[in-house]
């Protein structure tokens, strides 16, 4: 329970949390992001080098239901770890699902991002990071 | 472009011949086939038995049409996620756990790590913290996680072999309890522990039934030992090698790297102390043996001697001992011994007593419990003699109270003063001496409870209770290691069963109660706190000890040992030699110890160290014996032979098996096999040949050997043995896998060695030009020149792994196999299979004979036969482990035609499963035969050999059959691994899970930061981690500060098959033998080798190669 115990602690949404957390009997979440058995996935890694959530799971704060917002699929993996510098981001800000990079004057927030994102990879000697099968597949 | 012809160097007559089997070593036709071929005949192949390939795929299309028609929607399937609702302690989701705890043997508790996911331990390791074992294990360690998971352990009460129920079993025990009076009519049968725990139990129920028969039985007993110890040095004192301050070691039957006690910790020392770098102190070690021991292997000089004669030997040695060193106690000693003849190469006992007399203080000689109490006691005295007491042979003070005999208890209950008999685990219908006659006398007892982890034969010889044994990852306990210390064990899994630890039994019948949790531990722990110099809380110490695994500062004081030589000579003079044409001995095995871990696939998989057996035991005699006892008998015996070996307690007929450098007219056969339990693992079916087909039939695995003992003693003297037709005439098949990684006779190249005043004398050179095999690696202008069409990607990342092969501190124990299996979820195979040559071992322990030229009759004329004996008898052995070898330039990459197999940036050979569509050319084009191919769906059946509900034939199952695994086996696998399919290529991966792990522990450290370097030395691989004496190492090969980066500048080390520029990635280190250049025998180090100048030159060149480095 945690923090519901204080935050929402009346909201009837919650309340099949509350009741399994009463009788013991676990929650049946529906799984929305799957990764295949034969792939190990490890976010420690990508939150910690400031991956933000968004960059795969989408904003999760505006879905009614929550929905496969990125396809996740192998090409999709490596074409971020071609080019991390378009999701790197600041530490404080990788829980922040509304950060968007500060543009310079005549700069687009997507320039932006690979600007700020360049020089993340730089400094965090970030270069195509595991893009061989060792990196998921073992 | 013209394909590159490699020309592998020519033999070099004057070269050491390293062998893998007699067929080899004879060039045997059947032998070529199997070096020719990628896989053996057939294993390519369906069996004829198996559905056809057409049919196959007839079968596969219904069935593909059937899915199509149950497949109702594209959509993927809804899948839901449970998650605990309270979060098991500590537990994050997807990361591992690690607990401490102790696994009880009879030699003293090991103390291990144990690896575990969402509640359910996946691995053992040593406790590196325990200051004896340093993170050890042994095999068995290392198995006991399958036996957690076993389907056929005893799943609950059993009251007439009926399901019963725990509160029936509490009930009636409340009620026998209180009509038994003082105790006179009850009984114990309990194995060896020291668990203080129990100890304290054993007390309260003592106190409570002081007439009560407490006895305690082990088949390999060490009851002589004590005997010995008490006499000699005084009640209550045990003398105890130590390995670590002996320079000149002489064993005298004695396996002190193998099977016998505190092994673990005895290797490494003699490791730590084999030191062949300048300036390291390098040890001796003789070794007297009747067959093979991994000991024997380590030798540097070996000599056969008949068990029943190394009384004989060790007295000549005390004689000789004697006469240097004017000792007369050891004199009259040696003089009471009975003489008897023994059969010893001249000089062989002079020259090793003179060089045991050299180093006198640090000289040690061993025997094990094998040998009779006169034997031990004449040791001791050398030792005495040697100057040995406190330095080499220490003594610690043992507070263990004694116990009755089974032979006492067998007596007991023959004359009805037996009615109520608790059996507390071990076997006794299976392994009791065949003098106590078990099964007629059990039968007399009115009721017997059993209690033990299944239901085997001495359940089912009609015990009224069998109460389900705990597994010790399921209970909470403490016992002793091999130093003494107090370790301690917590439970990491609810009973799986609902079994019952041994304390808890003893507890309900000495205080009507289990014990509460850890209760009962920690009474004993506040005992212990006792003993500890300063005391300290419990509050702080409980938690701490449980952590670290064991109680510091509690490991037995060394008390001075003063030797009654009165006593010792009382004890010699019993000594009674006894000569005949053939003994028998009964050695502890490698695999399955005394049998109690027979229905342990692992364990039985994995080959004998020194046979190479797979699923069996053998009876072992010397080629020299079977060509005489053939030539007498006018018989025509080989391999596969059935004979008939009879003592006076009984007699079996078992399959023979010729054993180069076993002692001549003398028989071995391991303990341990041909249980009755019908296991799922033990217990297995058969097919009568490999090709035939037909109705295969149900069998144990391997011959029961205990029948031929009649008491405790592991050699009979006096055995008789006979010819025995098998009623079905056909030769018995072993599944031996020594042949099967055999790589086109490249040994010499394979296996480097020289002495130790070879190569501390700078002939560095000596063990490769010996060879002649760097001499053809390809060179320009007197340089190296190695060019390579292989290509892959840059070696660029910080991380550049690589591994370092000890083949000095390798003894060949093979824990490394068993430990590999259980961290990469490699499924077993089955005899069957491995008979096809489908193991699936992704690390091999190769065992190589080596004969000399100079103890070689052969000529150019004469050619070495079967038949023939002259370099069989005493040749040498020694050992490989060998892995993927992960080459930078590798063969297998370039020729996988849908790249599944490529390299990473940090030097990985890799294997992508999905990817590969089993084409095997990877395995064809690999020159180390290491990469294994699942050629079923191994991991998807049942352990052993399947039993087939439905069918007859061992194969139908195959192709189409359902495919599962039980449910307990699949707690057993490790999620960080994936659990490979049919039709996929496999092979070592470096244990990649684990450098995965530590490049992300290392990136999350680093944020923001670019240090992404992987600290030195912060993990270890399992082979590695394993490793009693480290003979592997794994580490960057780039950071000169590891344990790794030392390694390689050592000037032993060598890459295999240099001269193919696959430049690998693991580096073997020499080995060094440290002769006796006196001694008989030791010319055949007098190498002889022909290399020229120029050929040094190259040699260094290629010594100094630069690591890594593209192409």
């Amino acid at each position: 329970m945690n923090c519901h115990t204080q935050v929402q602690s009346q909201n009837p949404k919650l309340q099949p949390v509350r009741e399994s957390w009463k009788s013991g009997k676990p929650m049946q979440w529906v799984q929305i992001h799957k990764t295949p058995d034969y792939v190990y996935f490890n976010h420690a890694v990508h939150v910690n080098r400031g991956v933000s959530c968004v960059s795969c799971h989408g904003d999760v704060t505006e879905m009614d239901v929550v929905y496969h917002h990125q396809e996740q699929s192998m090409g999709w993996c490596l074409e971020c770890h071609r080019a991390p510098e378009k999701h790197l981001r600041p530490l404080e800000h990788v829980f922040d699902l509304k950060w968007k990079p500060t543009p310079n004057v005549g700069e687009t927030v997507e320039q932006a991002q690979i600007r700020i994102g360049l020089e993340l990879k730089n400094k965090r000697g970030i270069h195509a990071p595991d893009s061989n099968c060792a990196g998921c597949h073992r | 472009m013209s394909k590159r012809v490699v020309n592998h160097p020519p033999v070099d007559p004057n070269a050491p011949v390293y062998w893998r089997s007699l067929e080899e070593r004879a060039d045997d036709p059947q032998f070529k086939s199997w070096l020719e071929r990628e896989f053996p005949q057939g294993s390519s192949e369906m069996a004829v038995s198996e559905v056809s390939r057409r049919s196959f795929v007839r079968l596969m299309g219904a069935s593909a049409a059937l899915a199509g028609l149950s497949m109702s929607a594209c959509r993927r399937e809804e899948k839901a996620l449970v998650p605990f609702t309270q979060g098991v302690e500590w537990s994050i989701p997807g990361k591992s756990l690690y607990f401490t705890a102790a696994m009880p043997t009879r030699r003293g508790a090991l103390p291990v790590l144990v690896e575990t996911h969402d509640g359910r331990p996946t691995k053992i390791e040593g406790n590196p913290m325990h200051p004896s074992s340093k993170g050890g294990t042994d095999l068995f360690a290392q198995a006991s996680l399958l036996d957690l998971y076993d389907p056929d352990r005893a799943r609950g009460f059993l009251k007439h072999g009926q399901t019963a129920t725990e509160s029936e079993f509490v009930a009636w025990l409340k009620e026998t309890l209180s009509h038994a009076g003082s105790g006179e009519k009850m009984a114990v049968l309990a194995e060896r522990n020291y668990s203080p725990s129990r100890l304290r139990l054993r007390k309260e129920i003592e106190a409570k039934f002081p007439n009560l028969l407490w006895a305690e039985y082990e088949p390999l007993s060490r009851a002589d030992y004590r005997a010995v110890s008490d006499a000699v040095f005084g009640e209550g004192v045990r003398y105890f090698p130590e390995i670590s301050k002996a320079d000149v070691i002489l064993a005298i039957d004695s396996d002190f790297l193998g099977t016998d006690e505190g092994s673990v910790a005895m290797s490494r020392e003699f490791a730590n102390r084999r030191n062949p770098e300048p300036g390291g102190t390098m040890n001796r070690l003789y070794v007297a043996e009747n067959r093979y021991t991994i000991t024997g292997g380590m030798a540097d000089h070996r000599v056969r001697v008949r068990a029943s004669e190394a009384g004989a030997f060790a007295r000549e040695v005390a004689l000789e001992i004697a006469s240097l060193t004017r000792d007369a106690n050891l004199k009259s000693i040696a003089e009471a011994y009975p003489a008897a003849p023994v059969k010893v190469p001249e000089g062989w006992v002079r020259e090793c007593a003179k060089d045991l007399f050299a180093h006198k203080g640090s000289a040690l000689v061993l025997t094990t419990y094998r040998q009779s109490a006169a034997t031990q006691a004449l040791v001791v005295a050398i030792n005495a003699a040697l100057g040995g007491l406190g330095k080499t042979l220490v003594g610690r003070a043992s507070k263990q109270p004694g116990s009755r005999s089974i032979e006492a208890l067998g007596a007991a209950m023959e004359h009805g003063k037996v009615e109520t008999l608790f059996i507390l685990g071990g076997n006794p219908a299976y392994n009791a001496p065949a003098d106590v006659l078990w099964v007629t006398r059990q039968a007399k007892v009115k009721q017997v409870v059993r209690f033990g982890y299944h239901a085997d034969e001495t359940t089912t010889l009609g015990c009224l209770w069998h109460v389900p044994a705990a597994h010790y990852l399921e209970a909470w306990g403490d016992n002793r290691a091999a130093d003494g210390s107090y370790v301690l064990s917590q439970p990491m899994i609810l009973p799986l069963f609902g079994g019952w630890s041994e304390l808890d039994l003893l507890s309900q019948i000495a205080r009507d109660a289990r014990p509460q949790g850890p209760a009962l531990v920690q009474e004993t722990f506040k005992e212990e706190l006792k003993k500890v110099s300063g005391g300290g809380e419990f509050e702080v110490l409980w938690p701490k000890s449980l952590h670290d695994g064991f109680l510091n500062g509690t490991a037995a004081a060394t008390v001075p040992l003063t030797f009654d030589a009165a006593k010792a000579k009382a004890i010699a003079a019993t000594a009674k030699p006894v000569t005949s044409k053939w003994e028998v001995v009964f050695a502890a095995d490698y695999s399955v110890d005394d049998g109690r871990y027979a229905n342990n696939a692992w364990v039985q998989e994995m080959p004998d160290p020194v046979t190479k057996v797979t699923w069996d035991n053998a009876a072992l005699i010397s080629p020299r014996s079977l060509a005489e006892w053939n030539q007498e008998s006018g018989h025509n015996l080989a391999t596969g032979d059935t004979i008939r070996v009879s003592t006076k307690a009984g007699m079996i007929e078992i399959p023979l098996m010729v054993a180069p450098g076993h002692a001549d007219n003398s028989i071995t056969i391991a303990l341990g096999y041909g249980r009755a339990f019908e296991g799922g693992v033990c217990y297995r079916q058969q097919t009568p040949t490999y090709f035939g087909s037909g109705f295969s039939t149900w069998t144990t695995v391997g011959t029961n050997v205990y029948p031929l003992r009649g008491g405790t003693e592991l050699y009979v003297a006096g055995a008789e043995i006979s010819k025995w037709e098998n009623p079905d005439g056909r030769k018995y098949q072993f599944a031996i896998t020594q042949e099967h990684g055999a790589l086109e006779g490249r040994g010499p190249d394979i296996f480097r060695e020289a002495t130790v005043a070879q190569y501390r004398g700078h002939e560095v050179d000596l063990y490769a030009p010996h060879h002649s095999v760097d001499a053809e690696t390809p060179k320009k202008n007197g340089k190296l020149h190695l060019p390579s069409l292989y290509t892959h990607p840059p070696l660029d990342n910080v991380n550049q792994w690589g591994m370092a092969v000890d083949l000095n501190r390798c003894t060949g124990c093979s824990v490394c196999m068993v430990a590999c299996q259980s961290e990469n979820n490699i499924p077993i195979v089955g005899k069957e299979q491995v008979i096809a040559g489908r193991e699936m071992h992704w690390i091999r322990t190769d065992r190589y004979f080596v004969s000399h030229p100079n103890n070689r009759e052969e000529t150019k004329e004469k050619k070495f036969s079967l038949t023939a004996v002259e370099d069989t008898d005493n040749p040498r052995m020694v050992y490989q482990p060998m892995m993927c070898q992960h080459c930078e330039k590798a063969p297998c990459e370039t020729v996988c035609p849908v790249n599944a197999t490529v390299h990473s940036d940090d030097g990985l050979n890799v294997m992508a499963y999905n990817r590969c569509i089993g084409t095997r050319y990877c395995a064809n084009n690999c020159p180390f035969k290491v990469r294994r191919f699942n050629f079923f769906d191994f991991n998807m059946r049942p352990r052993g050999d399947i039993r087939d509900p439905k069918g007859h034939t061992f194969y139908t199952w195959n192709a189409v059959s359902d495919s599962s695994m039980a449910d307990t086996l699949k707690l057993s696998k490790n999620p960080d691994v994936t659990v490979r399919m049919r039709g996929v290529m496999e092979k070592c991966t470096f244990c990649v899970q684990r450098i995965q792990e530590a490049k992300i522990a290392a990136k999350v450290h680093a944020k923001d930061s670019a240090n992404v370097k992987v600290p030195t030395d912060s993990f270890k691989v399992a082979c590695q981690q394993a490793c009693p004496t480290e003979a592997i190492v794994f580490g960057d090969i780039n950071d000169a500060e590891s344990r790794l980066g030392k390694l390689l500048k050592s000037e032993r080390g060598y890459r295999l098959l240099e001269y193919l520029n696959i430049a690998a990635r693991v580096k073997y280190l020499a080995r060094i033998s440290n002769p006796n250049p006196k001694m008989p025998g030791a010319e055949i180090w007098e190498v002889h080798h022909a290399a020229t100048g120029a050929e040094k030159a190259i040699e260094h060149a290629t010594a100094t190669k630069p690591e890594g480095g593209n192409a």
